[in-house]
């Protein structure tokens, strides 16, 4: 019982950090059906820029912010020259590879400044000593901080997706571009507040493991990148709960098969989901079937 | 500029023989070539660069001697390789196509030298293996080491050795979790043996998990519920920082037992106060009280040369243990390589690879060497000792483990 | 520029090229001759991705996964039962392809982002495979000991095979392998790759059916790759897992991208760029992830056609022939006893909202029927259920004594029910005439193999068809654009190529969808005169036109549609007298009982 409670409540907390990433990619997703297939470079360049604010005798609360905001830019740059002018092909080829090239380059760009060696991320607000005693398990403190965090964030975007006018925005130009520009909005600045919201939460997901794991590397984040992927597919892209539901899922399958099964299988394990959902329901367990017009 | 160099590169495979035959030309041979392809750029070159650095100082020494029988020595083909296997062959076939070199430096890691060094053993020239920690790279078959290779790294069965030893002798029920590269499977795998035939215990768990893994809580659940009452890492520092905080925060209470990246700087860094405890197996020449003159001479030169840099570590007055596997590895590769060609007096290969098989009671900067025809390994488990993290008076330092 | 190097794509040039490859070889340095193999190897890789990418428009970030298969299965297959060299390396390709087959199932129903998600997915469950199944593969120790040319353990025959014969060995499989694709993309089932990458619904018009087009797209396309593994793996005689990961497949891609989709060229100029390029990188030490990144990046938005868009002349889709005389016309005599179509009592809902209420029209051979009615009347919806796009939830259509109901598109094509579209959906990239010969794809007779090996009875019907399409375009009035990349046309001539590919189809029925909008007078007049060739051939035509005058002179008989029902059937005159037609136009009323739909 201690054992699959302990698997479970890691792959909850571990799935949580999934679901943040996958939200990120969805925003972006919703106003230009594309997304960042460097972002996994992003949440390695806000953890990196934090260390390296706080290496310069920043105090946390400005080096955390400031990481989170560097990686919220690097997406208006994303946006600019790696997706927007590559939209008018018509299909995905371009995005996906000139945002590749934009990952490849930051990480070209770290390992270039910093070596290409792990570098020591601090532990920010718990130690990995810290734990709370919850119904006879031992449930970590700072698995507790990134679960609290990203489920305050999820339904923070929620709400602010419903009840904002900008939120109203973002979901008038993920419906219909042209109807929104029509009906006043500006969209080419609602595109870009949801590439910026997307560099900011990839930011965010990038410190929360970073100081999981304590360190950070050029490589950081491209595997979670991929299980951000797996989540926003699982649930569904474009739907808070679906990132939500599906990125738990994703984390707490991965920990069972882990726990019970093997551990090698736990990283194929995820790919195996992505397939069958995309092969038996490619809108995702929570989306609607796009109706497409002959 | 674009156009023009893509131009430039159609030309190149288009208009062919042309350019082709520059390579094996030169003249008169005034110098003693050695080529090396290492990764010295990209991802993976803390080894590679480190590993140049070594070769480089051990020319250096040479030289400042008055080289070989009065040759100059030369680094003459330095191709990076950045530890992708298909770079590595190409690299290789280009050093072994250069006729001139007397000898070769391999990659920085066990994927790319596994791939390069059938070539390199078919060619015949002295080969010096620098980091491959595989033993098939030197040993095919076990005994039989291939003629012109020789291994200057922790091979696995070395390390595995002495980790397997000391934890039969201090455990009952040995939990193992290990990387799932080469380096891990086949770390893991002799450990395995090794402690069926010291103490006749089998490992009560074994469970890999992927480098730069973010999230090993499965793996550790795992090991605690087997009741394992040591774990024994095989893996790199940064890892073993993420297992270290998830045994804390499992409260997993028991000993860590770890390959060479539990002395290396990541896995200080990552895990703070959490080494304390923590044993990790290294070669402890840069980790005695005082360093042996050989030891002493080379880290000098290191800093003369480079500074108290990443290699160096974080102490300005002393180098940091790992140096034994990025950078004195290498300069002893290239050393003995050196004094193998000096005894020989020739560059002819099969003389060369004899004269290093002579070699008896070397004084390295690492171990004291003693090669011969079934031994092609420089560090034996007599080199490697087990470390330990232990605090005093607020500081944390590594101590060698008495047995 | 691209004038000068056109010379560059010529047959004789480009045999002599390989000739002097070949004889090069034998004196060029041992690191010269594998760099050139590796880059044999990627020409290989690229090309497969072009067919599936480049051509077929199937994005793929999982490639690595085809040359791994190929590469251990080759390499086990000589390695452990001693299979010979070249039926190891068929046994690669063969292997590969039923890798592509088998993905191209699951892979069939996603496209665009998911389709790249999905390909990303098995590329990585590939590589998780080899890693995991350590027994077989040797997991990431690798796999040592393959038979190699570089360590002379490589034998063909009782020959010891050395490096330079295998590149030769190599440059000639690749040289007749590009050939071939050459051949195979010029031909019908090429221009059906093409047409899928484009629009698939345009594509099921002409009778390609989409899932086995793309079936054959990922088949071929991985066989090349399990090709390009097998010699790779022969190559360097070591086999690791981390050869066959993720970055694998975005180099891949990024050849054919950087070359130039979509051509055979391309791949070409891609492979050749990123076999030296780690090479040239060197000089930026370690600024080159950095660069690699840049052009990554900068690519497509600089060379939005690739190398071979900036270098080369463009391709063509078709095959060199000469052009038969087309034979004399004969019309057609019905096959059936009853009318040609009859649709009866057709409805459909979408969403709850019906479309089509209990519709039922009948068209008889050599007659022209107006469908008219408001927008959002039905028009198009049934036009849509007839070609097959839709499937009507009540009712049935029949067509020659057949069913058409529950066909898919493609199949309702074969049997001679052809359309055009409101906006005309043509290949952008083809000619005039390319996109004409696309109508063809019902009644090519030739396979792919003799269409690959430009076998004379497949050029026979090439130039049979070319003469055929040559015809439709000067009655027309098209042969001066011929040569014309369409997406250069104005709109007018784009809807006039449309049509000339569904008159090359022979079809027995043609639905137009308002043909008219957007022509000058004298581009209808010509429509006008297409039309009534159709009618004098005894083809049924469908009409849906709101250009009233055009109708008039055109039509036998109109079919009124309002609100998904039709209202009045018969004369165009008696049209204008009918209360109910007149009430739909004007909006004012609504008939007792029945409800307005949008």
């Amino acid at each position: 019982m201690h054992f699959v409670l302990q698997l479970i409540f890691s792959g909850v907390c571990v799935g949580a950090v999934y679901a943040l990433i996958a939200m990120g990619l969805s925003l972006t997703f919703w106003t230009t059906r594309t997304l960042n297939f460097g972002q996994g470079s992003l949440l390695m360049t806000a953890s990196v820029a934090t260390v390296a604010l706080l290496g310069a005798g920043m105090p946390i609360a400005f080096a955390v912010l400031l990481g989170v905001l560097l990686a919220g830019g690097l997406m208006i740059v994303a946006e600019r020259i790696a997706i927007r002018p590559l939209l008018k092909a018509g299909d995905s080829m371009g995005w996906v590879v000139s945002t590749l090239g934009l990952g490849i380059f930051l990480q070209g760009f770290v390992s270039t400044v910093f070596g290409s060696q792990a570098i020591a991320f601090p532990s920010l607000v718990f130690d990995s000593l810290d734990f709370v005693d919850l119904a006879g398990v031992q449930v970590s403190s700072q698995y507790l901080a990134v679960l609290g965090l990203s489920l305050t964030l999820m339904v923070a975007m929620e709400l602010f997706l419903r009840r904002s006018a900008w939120g109203r925005a973002v979901r008038a130009v993920s419906h219909d571009a042209d109807a929104a520009a029509l009906a006043g909005i500006p969209v080419r600045r609602v595109i870009v507040l949801s590439f910026v919201a997307s560099g900011v939460l990839a930011g965010i997901a990038g410190v929360m493991v970073a100081q999981i794991t304590g360190t950070v590397d050029p490589g950081f984040g491209f595997n979670l990148m991929v299980l951000g992927f797996v989540a926003a597919v699982f649930g569904g892209m474009g739907n808070t709960a679906g990132a939500l539901v599906g990125g738990v899922s994703l984390g707490v399958i991965e920990k069972l098969v882990g726990g019970y099964v093997s551990t090698a299988a736990e990283h194929g394990m995820a790919f195996a989901i992505l397939m069958v959902i995309l092969a038996i329901r490619p809108q995702g367990l929570f989306g609607r079937k796009e109706f497409t017009k002959v | 500029m674009h156009r023009r160099s893509v131009i430039g590169l159609i030309g190149a495979a288009a208009l062919t023989a042309t350019i082709a035959l520059s390579v094996g030309t030169a003249a008169a041979q005034d110098s003693i070539k050695i080529g090396m392809t290492s990764a010295l750029t990209g991802p993976y070159n803390e080894y590679g660069e480190g590993g140049r650095r070594g070769v480089e100082l051990a020319i250096e020494k040479w030289n400042a001697k008055g080289g070989i029988n009065g040759k100059k020595v030369e680094l003459a083909m330095l191709l990076d390789d950045q530890l992708v296997p298909d770079r590595a062959v190409q690299n290789m076939r280009r050093l072994l196509d250069n006729k001139d070199l007397v000898g070769i430096i391999g990659p920085a890691g066990s994927g790319p030298t596994l791939a390069v060094i059938e070539m390199a053993a078919a060619d015949g020239r002295p080969y010096m293996n620098p980091v491959a920690q595989t033993p098939t790279v030197t040993y095919p078959t076990p005994g039989k080491p291939r003629p012109n290779v020789f291994s200057f790294a922790l091979q696995n069965d070395v390390e595995s050795t002495v980790l397997a030893r000391y934890v039969a002798k201090h455990f009952k029920m040995p939990g193992l979790v290990h990387e799932s590269t080469a380096y891990g499977m086949s770390g893991a795998d002799m450990i395995d043996k090794e402690l069926v035939a010291a103490g006749s215990i089998a490992p009560v768990a074994v469970e890999s998990y992927n480098q730069r893994t973010q999230d090993v809580t499965a793996q550790i659940a795992r090991l605690q519920r087997a009741g394992a009452d040591v774990v024994v890492c095989v893996g790199l520092g940064a890892d073993l920082a993420v297992i270290r905080r998830t045994m804390a925060r499992l409260n997993y209470k028991v000993p860590l037992v770890a390959s060479n990246g539990a002395l290396s700087i990541p896995y200080q860094e990552a895990a703070g106060d959490l080494v304390v405890g923590t044993r990790g197996s290294m070669v402890y020449v840069f980790g005695e009280d005082t360093l042996n003159p050989a030891a002493q001479g080379f880290a000098d030169a290191y800093k003369a040369k480079y500074g108290a840099d990443r290699w160096w570590g974080n102490d300005p007055q002393r180098p940091q243990i790992f140096m034994s596997l990025s950078v004195s590895n290498a300069y002893d590769a290239a050393d003995v390589l050196f004094e193998g060609i000096k005894r020989a007096n020739s560059t002819d290969p099969k003389a060369i690879a004899t004269a290093i098989e002579g070699i008896q009671g070397l004084r390295g900067v690492n171990a004291t060497y003693s090669f011969s025809p079934a031994k092609h390994h420089a560090i034996a488990p007599e080199d490697v000792a087990m470390f330990e993290y232990a605090k005093a008076a607020d500081k944390i330092a590594l101590k060698i483990v008495k047995e | 520029m691209r004038n000068s190097l056109t010379f560059l794509t010529r047959t004789p040039v480009v045999a002599a090229l390989l000739v002097a490859l070949g004889v090069a070889a034998e004196f060029a340095s041992g690191s010269t001759v594998q760099i050139w193999s590796f880059l044999l190897v990627n020409v290989l890789l690229a090309q497969s991705i072009n067919v599936l990418t480049g051509v077929a428009g199937q994005i793929s970030l999982g490639h690595a996964g085809f040359l791994g298969i190929g590469a251990y299965g080759s390499a086990l297959l000589m390695k452990n039962l001693g299979l010979p060299l070249p039926l190891a390396l068929v046994a690669g390709a063969v292997m590969g392809g039923a890798g592509g087959w088998l993905l191209s199932f699951a892979a069939g129903r996603v496209r665009e982002f998911y389709l790249a998600m999905m390909t990303l997915g098995f590329g990585m469950i590939f590589y998780e495979v080899v890693r995991e199944w350590t027994s077989l593969t040797g997991g990431v120790v690798g796999l040592s000991g393959v038979p190699s040319p570089s360590l002379r353990t490589l034998m063909l025959f009782g020959w010891r095979i050395d490096p330079v014969a295998y590149f030769q060995i190599t440059l000639a499989v690749v040289a007749g392998v590009v050939w071939l694709l050459r051949n195979f993309i010029t031909s019908p089932y090429g221009r059906a790759f093409f047409a899928i990458h484009v629009s698939e619904v345009a594509a099921g018009s002409i009778g390609v059916p989409r899932a086995a087009t793309k079936r054959n797209a990922y088949t071929l396309s991985a066989a090349l790759a399990g090709l390009a593994g097998g010699f790779y793996a022969h190559l360097v005689g070591y086999l690791g897992p981390e050869t066959f990961g993720l970055h694998r497949s975005v180099e891949a891609l990024v050849m054919a991208v950087v070359g130039g989709l979509g051509t055979l060229t391309g791949p070409v100029l891609g492979a050749i760029v990123f076999t030296y390029l780690p090479e040239k990188l060197q000089v930026f030490a370690e600024y080159q992830f950095m660069v690699y990144g840049l052009i990554l990046l900068l690519s497509f938005v600089l060379l939005p056609r690739g190398l071979a868009g900036l270098l080369l002349p463009r391709p063509r889709f078709s095959k060199d022939v000469e052009a038969l005389p087309p034979p004399p016309p004969v019309p057609y005599t019905a096959t059936g006893t009853g009318p040609l179509l009859s649709a009866e009592g057709v409805s459909i809902s979408f969403l709850g909202l019906r479309a089509l209420d209990n519709a039922s029209v009948t068209l008889g051979a050599g007659e022209i029927l107006g469908l008219v009615g408001p927008n959002g009347s039905g028009k198009s919806t049934l036009v849509n259920i007839i070609s097959g796009i839709y499937r009507p939830g009540d009712g049935v259509v029949r067509f020659d004594d057949g069913t058409l109901t529950g066909l898919p598109d493609h199949a309702v094509a074969r049997r001679g029910v052809l359309r055009t579209f409101q906006d005309p959906r043509l290949v952008p990239s083809f000619t005039v005439r390319e996109n004409v010969l696309l109508g063809g794809h019902r009644l090519y007779q030739q396979n792919p193999l003799a269409a690959a090996l430009n076998l004379p009875g497949a050029l026979r019907e090439d130039a049979e068809m070319l003469g055929r399409a040559e015809a439709i375009l000067a009655m027309a009035g098209l042969s001066h654009l011929a040569d014309t990349p369409v997406r250069d046309l104005p709109y007018g001539d784009q809807r006039m190529t449309e049509l000339s590919r569904v008159i090359l189809a022979n079809p027995r029925l043609v639905m137009l969808d308002e043909p008219a909008a957007g022509l000058s007078e004298g581009e209808l007049h010509k429509l006008g005169g297409l039309i009534r060739h159709l009618k004098a051939q005894g083809v049924g035509v469908i009409l849906i036109e709101h250009h009233m005058d055009f109708l008039n002179e055109l039509v036998d008989r109109v079919v009124v549609l309002d609100s998904g029902k039709v209202i009045y059937q018969g004369g165009m005159a008696g049209m204008y007298r009918d209360p109910a037609v007149v009430a739909a136009y004007l909006g004012t009323e609504t008939h007792p009982g029945e409800s307005v739909h949008a």
